[in-house]
């Protein structure tokens, strides 16, 4: 029994050390694991201003084009700081994400009309001061019957050069003014084709 | 078989106790140089400015030719005076050592550590015959003899981080010294007292204790992890100073220390100890390899048991190995032998794991950082800023646990955005020690794995108590 006892007791003390840590949570100090980008995130509310709209975009388009790809939201996105190119695949990935976040954010209800971002953009907007004051003076139902926001943002991630964007992102002035220029260019097509259908 | 288990007295009991506790200090402080240098290495790394597997050498050529000259060395201390043999031992020893402490570059530190071991080891094995002449009784004076290379191995780290950290890496060589030269008088003064081994041997020396040694060989595999690997997740992988670390591991040294004080009075017997010691160490690095997080009293628990463990089964476990056996010195050269190779296996087994293990941790690590950084509750600009900053530092610092720090310093954020950027670094900073703790995992079970490996030979041990 004596001979037992030393070993019993190195395995008790052993056993319950490792109890304890188990219990704390021992086995899963790990690093946070990128989540599933197939699975829809939650999406916090969005300010009607346009820096905080076109992130969640990114964000969520983030996550299809990830999910499209079969990787994770964060691999993607340090495989493109990385390269700072896309191959046609993660292009055409990249915009059908953005795409499809736009649908989402539509289909929720999030996105804020045109007309509540229109302050902020004319501020920004490299525009003649008569060319604002006359924009200014559209009422808000015309403008967001003429530019309803989700056909509006559609179009401007077709029309955008997402490879240029990337060698922009050192250069957040360059890539708001890229932005601002692509939306520009995606609303004045859309006014065009409501003049001309 | 033994013929003399006990040696007669050589000189009055003050003087005696003198003589024991300094011998005692000398095999400390060798066996101590076994794991001395390791919280030192990234200070002599950047002094010399040389490669990370360079640097390793001033930790294995002292364990490697420890191991291989121990054996030797105990042969030429049986065939001559153990007291010239030792003092001959501490004249080499503290010269290497002179030339460690001045040492002007890696390649002159390395050949002076191998000459520190060859000294190193004359002392170890000439302080064993001496040891147990001064204390008069075989058992008493191995069993000092073990516990005096047990402290000194687990103290070693510990005060070499402290020395590192008050002075520099040289302070540690230039304080062995006056310790180690205290043994000189000693073994001067015992020259001729002590009866060589082979004198009065007809009968052909013993056959080394292959299964004791073999357990020493594996549990000090097992250990090296839990003091190396130990330190180098505390500094490198929580950030945390070398006196810090250095204070912090002396959970192990104490508990094994105090081993002895609680077990021992079971009297369970060789077997059961090596067993429980074992499991011990064993348990304990399983705990290193499961810390539920990155606070320093979570290893406490861990290195409590493996302190228990190696205070238990090393000194058994040599003990076992010298019992009744001849050559005296040459089977505690064995034991040396077997420790010093395992430590050597240890390091070459765990360090490319652990290596390995750091260099995948990178990506783990940096996708937790993007996605924190992504889902920061900051404005868009802020986020590619501080991005761009990230980067810069996971490049500049690559293969390393980066110190994400300058990046938030340099980011310019209105007051509002402060605590949001505040709670993003502290997340950062807790996803790194993740990866770095991470990283250390498997590291750790493979040393539980070889203290566990040391069982089956602990087990086929005759079972006889040392009380």
């Amino acid at each position: 029994m004596r001979r037992l006892a030393l070993p019993l007791i190195a395995v008790l003390l052993v056993v319950a050390v490792l109890g304890v840590q188990l219990a704390a949570g021992g086995g899963h100090y790990v690093p946070l694991r990128p989540a599933n980008p197939c699975t829809p995130r939650p999406v916090p509310p969005i300010p009607a201003q346009l820096e905080p709209m076109a992130e969640q975009i990114v964000l969520l388009g983030l996550d299809g084009a990830a999910c499209r790809l079969g990787i994770s939201r964060e691999r993607l996105v340090l495989a493109l700081a990385e390269t700072r190119s896309l191959d046609p695949r993660e292009s055409a990935a990249l915009k059908a994400g953005l795409v499809d976040a736009v649908d989402r954010l539509n289909r929720e209800g999030r996105l804020p009309k045109v007309s509540q971002l229109l302050p902020q953009a004319l501020d920004q907007a490299n525009l003649p001061g008569i060319v604002k004051t006359i924009i200014g003076a559209i009422p808000n139902g015309v403008i967001d019957n003429l530019l309803p926001t989700a056909p509006l943002l559609r179009q401007t991630v077709n029309e955008l050069d997402v490879d240029r964007l990337l060698r922009q992102l050192d250069n957040p002035n360059q890539l708001d003014s890229a932005l601002q220029s692509a939306i520009l260019q995606a609303a004045l097509r859309q006014i065009l084709d409501r003049l001309h259908p | 078989m033994g013929t003399d288990r006990t040696d007669k007295p050589a000189s009055p009991l003050a003087a005696r106790t003198a003589a024991v506790a300094v011998l005692s200090l000398a095999v400390a402080v060798v066996l101590g140089d076994s794991g001395v240098v390791t919280l030192a290495l990234p200070e002599i790394l950047r002094d010399f400015g040389s490669a990370v597997g360079e640097v390793a050498w001033v930790l294995i050529a002292f364990n490697l030719v420890l191991a291989l000259v121990a054996v030797p060395a105990a042969r030429v201390c049986v065939r001559g005076d153990p007291a010239a043999v030792t003092a001959g031992g501490v004249i080499g020893f503290a010269a290497a050592t002179t030339v460690c402490a001045a040492a002007p570059s890696l390649g002159v530190l390395i050949a002076a550590r191998a000459a520190q071991a060859a000294g190193g080891a004359l002392v170890i094995v000439g302080s064993l015959e001496l040891l147990v002449a001064g204390t008069g009784v075989e058992r008493a004076g191995v069993r000092r003899w073990a516990a005096a290379g047990v402290a000194g191995a687990a103290l070693g780290p510990v005060i070499g981080g402290l020395l590192t950290s008050a002075f520099s890496w040289r302070a540690i060589f230039v304080v062995q010294i006056p310790v180690v030269l205290l043994a000189l008088p000693v073994a001067l003064a015992l020259r001729g007292r002590v009866a060589p081994r082979q004198a009065n041997l007809d009968t052909s020396p013993d056959r080394p204790h292959v299964l004791a040694n073999l357990a020493l060989a594996l549990l000090s595999a097992a250990l090296t992890a839990a003091l190396f690997l130990l330190v180098l997740l505390l500094v490198d992988g929580w950030d945390r100073s070398p006196a810090l670390a250095a204070v912090t591991v002396t959970a192990v040294p104490v508990a094994a220390l105090a081993a002895g004080r609680v077990f021992r009075g079971v009297r369970a017997g060789t077997r059961s100890e090596a067993v429980a010691g074992s499991v011990l160490i064993a348990g304990g690095l399983t705990g290193l390899a499961l810390l539920p997080g990155a606070k320093l009293a979570w290893t406490l628990a861990p290195q409590v048991l493996i302190g228990l463990g190696l205070g238990l089964s090393v000194d058994s476990l040599t003990a076992a190995a010298l019992r009744d056996r001849i050559p005296r010195a040459v089977h505690g050269g064995w034991t040396i032998a077997a420790r010093h190779a395992g430590v050597v296996v240890g390091l070459a087994i765990l360090t490319p794991i652990f290596t390995a293990d750091l260099h995948h941790a990178e990506t783990p690590a940096k996708e937790a950082i993007a996605s924190l950084v992504l889902d920061a509750p900051l404005p868009a600009s802020t986020k590619l800023d501080l991005a761009e900053q990230l980067g810069r530092r996971l490049v500049a610092e690559h293969g390393r646990v980066p110190d994400l720090r300058p990046a938030f310093r340099n980011l310019r954020v209105p007051p509002t955005q402060a605590p949001a950027a505040a709670a993003l670094e502290r997340g950062l900073e807790d996803q790194l020690t993740r990866a770095a703790t991470r990283a250390f995992r498997t590291a750790f079970l493979v040393a539980a794995g070889l203290a566990l490996l040391a069982l089956l030979p602990a087990l086929a041990l005759r079972d006889r108590s040392l009380s």
